[in-house]
């Protein structure tokens, strides 16, 4: 249970994430990708926290810096946030265009 | 590496994690991919709790799995009329995805198993006092407190603009 | 306490114009705009009064500098003296009584309270002009009177003759103001002068004392004069103050006593240290030149505003006269005196003007239609006298008119020099005394002929005042219907008419001859010549009524005793010979003029058919009108064509022919390259541009996740190329 560890294991869910976002045709699914990403920063953030920072003694008992967590635990709001203002974004897509799929948002397009 | 019931627990909910999150990126059907993302939302939180952040822990079960993956549910199920819903894949772009995907992991796998700093931080059992306490503090009482008004703010504007984009539009 | 009361009277007036102008900008106008600005004037008028006790005898100025250009700074102040006080008094109490007047003159007029407005700032214009210590501050206040006069006599502008009129005055005065102008800027640059502030140290009057160049000196003199020419209407500049009548009569009455052209006057007083004896002599042979022509011009008229302009333009001629033969404070005395029974004479005819007015408000209520009534009345000439105005259409008017009659009649005999009980006799002595004085001090030969030319307008003024008067109010009525209609004017027009013939007897002559009061300013370049003459008997003379011996100034000051006495004995000798003979060519006119036009003894029609040239000439105002519109204007004009033609010919065709040239060769060359190279150019660039941009767009699939394959795979990339590093 290195530090090492999480790392890897935070790293495996980015990337999954990253493969979900890529190559899914549903933003939902888009959506929970960006989620998986989420968490495997909160994981990381976490993980530094208790592996990077040496432990304290104060007053004889001993103390984590725990800066990290509260850094996750914002970034849980940050993602609940987010979450509520992309579903908003796809339900105002599919009222526009009938769909979610992303490569039929193109309006963009050149 | 002493193989003890708590790394067991410990490779277990790694396993769990990684496992569920595979299905929330491959599974077809939606809806099984957002039960598979509450699981993996489940063992991130039990990986939370091996690093002794009971808090945090606490927050992920409640807001992700209480929060989020509720609103994820609903906005399924208001934008595709039924429960179930295909995901179409392309041979190509999984094919490039995989590839960037698996090119970047590999990168970062480097990157960590390289990083002098980072080497032989292993977890030596100290048994860390609650935090549940020492967070109050530090976001109501000491350093984090503008931080934490901001994100009420940030809450807020995200509230009224999610409401806001989608209502239905109102014709003048 | 000075500088605050300088201060209200100054702001009272120009208080009343900017209520009535700003009410403007707002499209209304003050309800009793007349009684504002009357309060107003009343205001000055008390504080004027006021100052004649608090300042004096000590000159007192107060400076503030107002623009630094480099080194130089012109400063704005006020410079009080005894003449300042005076002249306050005298502008700012004619002022008020003619505003009195004018309400009930005025009464009645669609432009009524903008009537009032204009008085305002015209009195506010002259008060700024007197009390200024330097002459750019006297030239602002010159310019605004200008300004004013050019308003109120075009304040009928619908009148064709009254538009004209104020154009006239406007332009006539601008010939004299830029000599003016010019004289200044002698002063300041030929002279070196490098300063407009007039008194103390630094000043003009100081540093003119210092100077030599006599020439340039003279100049100076001669040209700020010119601006005293223009509005004091001397010869040759005197024609717009006739044609002046056309404005309403209590507005000819301010400008002829107490502003416009007393400002011309009261320049020349103020210059009087700067004068050298060939610019003095300038000053005193206009002068004369103008007394004597306008008298014998004003004998011919029959317009009765006419006749007191002539009048007008005859007495300032005078107090020329009297500033240029060195004889400051009778210039100055006639100046007050003239203030008074002229504006009384010109309210007075103002008064019969109104009363026949009213007649004809009957038939026509527009003014500009009075003159076209009755074509009878169109002298051969063509200018129109309005029937109203024409003394042939009076006469027998005493009875009708009984305060209007008494009172004009005091003026009269003020004017024409009746002794001792009238003001108007004093000054005009003091000013025939001073002329002759100064000619035997000297032995001068050319001021025996000013004193000459003074004395025969003195008798020709008494004989036109008199034919007025006998045409107007005594005799039988000419025109009965006319006569019928007329009636005494109300009380606010008689109590102006009242106080100013209260005014017209010798009441204020006590300042005149207080030595310590009025001091003439040193005239550092005029002395005694060497070989001046002085009557071996100095008991040859008169001591009438012992008046000469305490009036008998020696106003040149000169610094040797001796000549001093000598100087005081030729002035009391010249003093009561002046008197004498003033006495008896005021008795021939008058004598004259009762047997001419009251006893009816001689025919005015014979002697004129019997001098038909000379009467010609005078009817003819000796030909200046002619003589400017036949050579000036058309010279002018002329000129103007020649110009035309030069530009239109010479001018317009160099620039057509370079426009050609530039338009056929270098233009189409140019337009060749433009079209060939820099479009070609420009072109060519687009068009690559376009197809690139149509392969290029492709690249933009709109759709989100290529947008995501290219920044991940560009990271991957990043790195990948840098680990290979």
């Amino acid at each position: 249970m290195s530090l090492q560890h999480y790392l890897v294991i935070s790293s495996i869910l980015f990337t999954l994430g990253i493969f979900a976002v890529l190559t899914r045709r549903n933003a939902i699914s888009i959506l929970m990708g960006i989620e998986l990403i989420l968490n495997s920063c909160n994981l990381n953030f976490a993980a530094f926290s208790r592996f990077v920072i040496p432990l304290e003694e104060v007053e004889g008992k001993i103390i984590q810096n725990i800066d990290g967590q509260i850094i996750a635990i914002f970034g849980i709001v940050l993602a609940a946030a987010e979450a509520a203002v992309f579903l908003a974004i796809i339900l105002a897509i599919y009222r526009e265009f009938g769909s979610i799929r992303p490569d039929e948002v193109d309006t963009l397009k050149g | 590496m002493e193989f003890t019931l708590k790394t067991f627990i410990f490779y277990g909910f790694a396993l769990i994690t990684i496992a569920s999150a595979f299905a929330v990126v491959t599974v077809r059907n939606i809806v099984h991919a957002a039960f598979a993302l509450m699981v993996t939302l489940f063992g991130v939180a039990g990986l939370y709790v091996f690093l002794q952040a009971d808090f945090l822990a606490a927050t992920q079960v409640i807001v992700y799995v209480g929060g989020i993956l509720v609103l994820i549910l609903f906005g399924v199920m208001m934008t595709s009329g039924r429960l179930e819903m295909r995901i179409h894949i392309e041979r190509g772009q999984l094919l490039l995805g995989g590839g960037i995907s698996l090119a970047l992991l590999m990168l970062l796998i480097t990157v960590i198993a390289n990083t002098p700093g980072w080497k032989n931080r292993t977890d030596d059992g100290t048994l860390l006092p609650p935090t549940t306490e020492r967070i109050g503090e530090l976001i109501l009482k000491e350093k984090f407190l503008l931080p934490f008004e901001v994100v009420s703010v940030l809450l807020l504007v995200a509230l009224i603009g999610a409401a806001l984009i989608s209502r239905k539009e109102v014709r003048d | 306490m000075v500088v605050p009361l300088i201060s209200i009277i100054l702001l009272a007036p120009l208080a009343a114009f900017t209520i009535f102008a700003l009410l403007g900008l707002a499209k209304r106008s003050f309800p009793r705009q007349d009684l504002l600005s009357t309060a107003a004037m009343l205001v000055a008028l008390g504080c004027s009064l006021y100052l004649l006790k608090e300042v004096v005898p000590k000159p007192d100025p107060h400076t503030v500098d107002w623009i630094s250009l480099g080194n130089i700074t012109f400063s704005m102040g006020f410079y009080l003296d005894s003449v300042t006080v005076i002249m306050l008094i005298v502008v700012t109490l004619v002022s008020s009584l003619v505003h009195i007047f004018s309400i009930g003159y005025m009464h009645g007029d669609p432009r009524y309270p903008r009537f009032f407005a204009y008085l305002s700032l015209f009195s506010f214009s002259m008060l700024f002009l007197v009390v200024s210590d330097n002459l750019l501050g006297i030239y602002i206040g010159w310019e605004l009177v200008g300004l004013c006069s050019y308003l109120l006599i075009g304040f009928w502008f619908e009148k064709d003759s009254a538009a004209n009129a104020c154009k006239k005055a406007f332009l006539t005065t601008r010939v004299g103001d830029v000599g003016m102008f010019i004289g200044m800027m002698i002063l300041f640059w030929q002279l070196d002068f490098k300063t407009f502030s007039l008194y103390g140290e630094g000043g003009i009057f100081s540093a003119v004392a210092t100077t030599d160049d006599k020439l340039w000196l003279s100049i100076a003199g001669i040209l700020i004069f010119c601006g005293a020419i223009g509005k004091s209407a001397q010869v040759p500049l005197h024609t717009w103050l006739p044609d002046a009548m056309e404005g309403p009569t209590p507005v000819s009455a301010l400008i002829h006593a107490a502003t416009m052209v007393a400002a011309g006057v009261y320049l020349t007083a103020r210059m009087f240290p700067i004068l050298t004896p060939s610019s003095s002599l300038v000053i005193a042979y206009i002068g004369g030149i103008t007394a004597i022509v306008a008298a014998t011009i004003a004998i011919v008229r029959f317009d009765i505003k006419r006749v007191l302009a002539y009048s007008t333009i005859s007495q300032l001629g005078y107090m020329m006269l009297a500033i240029g033969a060195g004889s400051y404070v009778a210039g100055l005395f006639h100046l007050t005196t003239h203030a008074f029974f002229k504006a009384l004479l010109f309210l007075g005819s103002g008064s019969v003007i109104h009363a026949f007015h009213a007649m004809h408000a009957h038939h026509d209520d527009d003014h500009a239609d009075n003159a076209e009534h009755d074509h009878s009345l169109v002298h051969e000439h063509g200018s129109e006298i309005p029937p109203d105005q024409d003394m042939r259409n009076m006469g027998g008017l005493r009875r009708k008119m009984p305060i209007t009659f008494i009172t004009m009649l005091i003026a009269t005999l003020s004017i024409s020099g009746v002794p001792f009980i009238f003001s108007g006799f004093w000054s005009k002595d003091k000013i025939l005394g001073g002329v002759l004085g100064r000619a035997m001090e000297w032995n001068s030969i050319h001021h025996y002929v000013l004193f000459g030319i003074a004395l025969c307008a003195a008798g020709i003024t008494a004989f036109y005042m008199f034919r007025l008067i006998f045409m107007t109010f005594f005799g039988e009525p000419r025109n009965q219907e006319m006569h019928n209609m007329a009636h005494e004017s109300p009380w606010v027009m008689t109590v102006p008419l009242i106080v100013l013939a209260a005014l017209s007897f010798p009441v204020v002559n006590h300042l005149w001859f207080n030595k310590d009061y009025v001091k003439p300013p040193p005239q550092p370049h005029i002395q005694a010549p060497q070989h001046a003459y002085v009557p071996s008997d100095t008991k040859i003379g008169f001591t009438l009524f012992g008046l000469s011996e305490a009036e008998a100034a020696d106003e040149e000051g000169g610094t040797d005793t001796e000549q001093s006495d000598k100087a005081h004995h030729a002035h009391e000798v010249a003093h009561n010979i002046a008197m004498v003979l003033s006495i008896i060519v005021a008795g021939l006119g008058i004598l004259l003029s009762w047997l001419f036009y009251h006893r009816r003894r001689f025919s005015a029609e014979a002697v004129a058919t019997t001098f038909r040239p000379v009467y010609n000439l005078f009817w003819n105002k000796y030909y200046f009108d002619e003589f400017y519109d036949g050579v000036l204007v058309t010279l002018t004009v002329w000129k103007a064509r020649l110009f035309a033609k030069f530009d239109l010919s010479i001018i317009d065709g160099i620039v057509n022919g370079v426009a050609t040239i530039t338009q056929k060769i270098f233009a189409a060359s140019i337009g060749f390259f433009d079209n060939r190279v820099v479009d070609g150019i420009v072109n060519r660039v687009a068009e690559v541009t376009w197809a690139a941009g149509g392969r290029i767009r492709r690249i933009q699939t709109g759709a989100i996740q290529t947008y995501l394959f290219v920044v991940l795979g560009g990271i991957v990339l990043i790195i990948l190329i840098f680990r290979a590093l």
